[in-house]
């Protein structure tokens, strides 16, 4: 029991840095309340190093044993892009506010200040996101979506002050909410069927009694609800609109902290399925079902995920990446060819998640292509958003400056702003995966993996809306690298805040540098997404105590008394 | 052991819930012609006929804005509302532990964090300025 | 322990020996089913989130059976964590449809339509 905490210090870290962040934050002196986000950057650190320092202990009790390697990898991205995404959070909220005090036009009120929160929610989101990483238990993967998800409904509402920015607040967290209700019965289904909250305990219930129809449904639900945290094909009508209501380094958080989130749940889920049975381990099927419905389940004997769910994310994959690029090429808002660009790179990395472990090596497994997809869609996609965070106007008459809407406004940035252009053009050239770059080393596998999977149709599906996806990249490559100036009055007010400028410069080089360094995060990855199948070291699981007879006119089994055991 | 399907003569035991609403019933309904018939019945002026809001005057609209300060104070009602929650479980496990060990402390130690991170959100109302009333 | 037997274990009659796990399940299915529909088609904010906790505690209530049915007691564990969740997210809720509706003076969900495309 003591034994998980050791790999859960990252977390309290950032937890004991929130704690501290929402009183700080409150602080009546503008000295102390500028620390914020420095110690908010200091607890992202310091979790990022405790993190690296772990070393899962395998075993039961200490955490999932099925991807044991997860944690440190996911914990590390996290807090590596957390604190790129940090940089580029300054200035998000209290700006007039702050001025105002400042000026002396009115007296400090901590009613009327935001930052405390803001950054509070930052860290709650990415505390949420790292618990993801640590889960073993149905419940407690619940409860970190849900501390992932619910503070970034209130960062978008207070991201901007227009009221554009609360109209995408709530729809994303009407969705949101939706979207967990999903999930949260698929997780009941799941224990329903397999009689264990436990990830582990589900696992070797599912090796030794196969899939039952109960669980099949819980796993499709689950997969359903998490569609909204990946923004894939059924649920990701929200995306476009709430990228756009939310001000740029908001929509840069949501694009990678929900999404990452919802990714590392999914491939806990079928890392819990497991991608290969063997031949004997179908047991008998305890739900009463139709032939036809025990024929479907037949393809659970066999090697990759079960028929009904390979067939459920083949479908979603394939309409995900589709709808996201075609839907963004109609776009005229940058920030809304982003939204439905993010929304395609989901449907890639479906790809790989159905592609499964295969032999475990970096080329062929779709779980480290998964993780390592991650890095890189995380890193080239904040460069894009820095762009847009970076480029703001003149505050029009509420205070608030103006943005950047149409692919129009950054026509003949390289004129204005040479530096922006070029980190539009690397980030939009990472994601489209051109081969010097890094976008480049993260596709690959994912095609390889899907073809080690014999994935043949959705890899071709894959390959064609990468070329699909290049026209829109290209489009805002050329507006901002090619394109003379608009007549239009360019935003050419420098953002007074630097440190957006550094998070956009540093994404972009880190879309150069690691392609050429990367090496050693793909043996990184490779380990973190090193699959331990419980089907051969698993004890058989006790068996099932009294179980229900239909007709028995005992309608429940007896409850044990708490103090007899 | 199971004494099988509900016989008819079992209803019987659902009597006394039976009684408590009939009683309940009837103490209202008794209550209400009482004062019909017994009561005073003295029409008054204009003040007498207001709608009674906590000895207030009950003038303007309910659609006024309220002070975000009672939103708050719901809020931190709702914190430990929820919290007490969780101390039931954690009370009716504790005896079960093995005795001799230090199995207890760590218990302890963990109810104790979880109570801390309470402390912590009383402690941000309290900066917010929600505890304050001017 | 005899203070911790179940009643049925004392010899008293079950209440209703009839209810199985499937009742159980058939009445937490019908209200998820209720709370989804409700939430696509009804148009007032507050209607649509009351929805959104119909449809929880549906899975509330699926937990508890399948607890009952397992001789587990996850399944009341969870739902003591979707209560304290479903609390959170009604604060949520409330405070984000205030701040809306100071805004606009409506609770119509139609009404907010800044961004389509």
């Amino acid at each position: 029991m003591i034994d998980r905490i050791e790999f859960l210090w990252p977390e309290i870290a950032l937890f004991v840095t929130t704690c501290v962040v929402m009183v700080l934050g409150l602080s009546r002196r503008i000295e102390s309340r500028r620390m914020t986000a420095l110690v908010t950057g200091l607890g992202l650190i310091i979790a990022g190093v405790l993190a690296a320092r772990t070393t899962p202990i395998p075993g039961p009790r200490s955490g999932q044993v099925l991807l044991p390697e997860l944690i440190p990898y996911a914990k590390v991205l996290i807090a590596s892009v957390g604190s790129l995404l940090l940089l580029l959070q300054a200035g998000t909220v209290d700006r007039a506010e702050e001025a105002a005090i400042a000026a002396g036009q009115r007296p400090y009120d901590p009613l009327r200040t935001n930052r405390a929160e803001y950054y509070a929610f930052f860290l709650f989101s990415l505390t949420g996101l790292m618990l993801c990483a640590s889960a073993d238990d149905l419940i407690w993967l619940f409860l970190a979506l849900e501390l992932t998800s619910l503070p970034t409904y209130i960062m978008v509402a207070m991201s901007t002050g227009r009221a554009r920015s609360r109209e995408a607040g709530v729809k994303y967290f009407f969705l949101g909410a939706l979207g967990a209700a999903v999930f949260l019965y698929g997780f009941a289904l799941i224990y329903g069927g397999t009689g264990s909250t436990n990830l582990n305990a589900i696992h070797a219930h599912l090796a030794a009694h196969g899939l039952n129809l109960t669980a099949l449904a819980g796993f499709i639900l689950a997969f359903l609800g998490l569609c909204f945290k990946i923004a894939a094909v059924p649920m990701h009508f929200y995306a476009a609109d709430v990228y756009q209501g939310a001000a740029p380094q908001v929509s840069a958080f949501l694009a990678f902290v929900p999404k990452a989130a919802g990714f590392i749940s999914i491939l806990l889920l079928t890392a819990t399925i497991g991608w290969s049975y063997a031949a004997d381990a179908q047991g008998p099927l305890y739900t009463p079902i139709t032939q036809s419905a025990y024929d479907a389940l037949e393809g659970a004997v066999s090697m990759g995920l079960p028929e009904p769910i390979r067939v459920f994310l083949w479908v979603i994959a394939a309409l995900t990446m589709t709808v996201g690029n075609v839907l963004a090429i109609l776009q005229k808002s940058v920030k809304r060819i982003l939204a439905y660009s993010s929304i395609a790179h989901s449907g890639y990395m479906l790809v790989a998640v159905l592609a499964g472990p295969n032999n475990g090596t970096f080329s062929q497994s779709g779980l480290a292509a998964v993780l390592f997809y991650l890095l890189v869609y995380g890193v080239g996609n904040l460069g894009a958003f820095a762009v847009l965070a970076c480029l703001e106007g003149r505050p029009d008459a509420d205070g608030e400056p103006a943005e950047i809407e149409d692919v129009d406004d950054i026509r003949g940035l390289w004129k204005t702003r040479p530096l922006l252009a070029w980190v539009m053009t690397l980030s939009c050239l990472g994601l489209m995966g051109l081969p010097p770059l890094l976008g480049f080393f993260g596709k690959l596998p994912l095609f390889t993996s899907g073809l080690a999977a014999g994935e043949i149709v959705l890899v071709v599906i894959l390959g064609l809306n990468s070329a699909v996806a290049a026209y829109y990249y290209l489009r805002l490559i050329k507006a901002s690298l090619i394109d003379p100036p608009s007549d239009a009055d360019l935003p050419a007010t420098p953002t007074p805040f630097a440190t957006r400028t550094l998070a956009g410069v540093l994404s972009a080089a880190g879309v150069v540098v690691l392609a050429f360094v990367g090496g050693g995060l793909m043996d990184r990855s490779e380990r973190a997404a090193r699959y331990t199948s419980m089907m051969a070291v698993a004890p058989p699981p006790p068996p099932r105590k009294t179980p229900y007879v239909p007709g028995d006119d005992t309608p429940f089994p007896l409850p044990i008394p708490i103090g007899a055991r | 052991m199971h004494p099988g399907p509900l016989a008819a003569s079992d209803l019987a035991s659902y009597l006394p819930v039976g009684l408590i609403l009939l009683m309940a019933v009837g103490f209202a309904a008794a209550n209400i012609f009482l004062s019909r018939i017994i009561g005073p019945s003295r029409p008054g002026g204009v003040v007498k006929g207001q709608t009674y809001e906590s000895g207030m005057n009950p003038v303007g609209t309910a659609r006024k804005r309220f002070n975000v300060r009672f939103y708050l104070i719901a809020m931190v009602f709702l914190v430990f509302d929820v919290e007490i929650v969780f101390l039931y479980p954690w009370a009716a496990t504790f005896p079960n532990l093995s005795p001799g060990t230090d199995e207890g402390l760590v218990w302890l130690g963990r109810i104790f964090f979880f109570l801390f991170t309470t402390v912590v959100a009383y402690l941000y109302g309290f900066r917010k300025g929600v505890f304050k009333f001017d | 322990m005899s203070d911790a037997l179940t009643l049925a274990q004392q010899g008293w009659p079950a209440a209703f020996p009839a209810v199985t796990l499937a009742h159980y399940l058939f009445v937490s299915a019908a209200m998820f089913t209720v709370g989804l529909i409700g939430f696509l088609t009804r148009r007032n904010l507050i209607i649509m989130f009351l929805c959104t906790e119909l449809m929880f505690q549906a899975a509330g209530i699926a937990l508890v059976a399948f607890g009952r049915y397992h001789l587990d007691f996850s399944g009341q564990t969870f739902v003591i964590f979707i209560l304290t969740v479903a609390a959170a997210e009604a604060a949520m809720a409330l405070a984000l449809v205030v701040l809306l509706f100071r805004k606009r003076e409506t609770l119509s969900a139609d009404e907010w339509t800044e961004m389509k495309g």
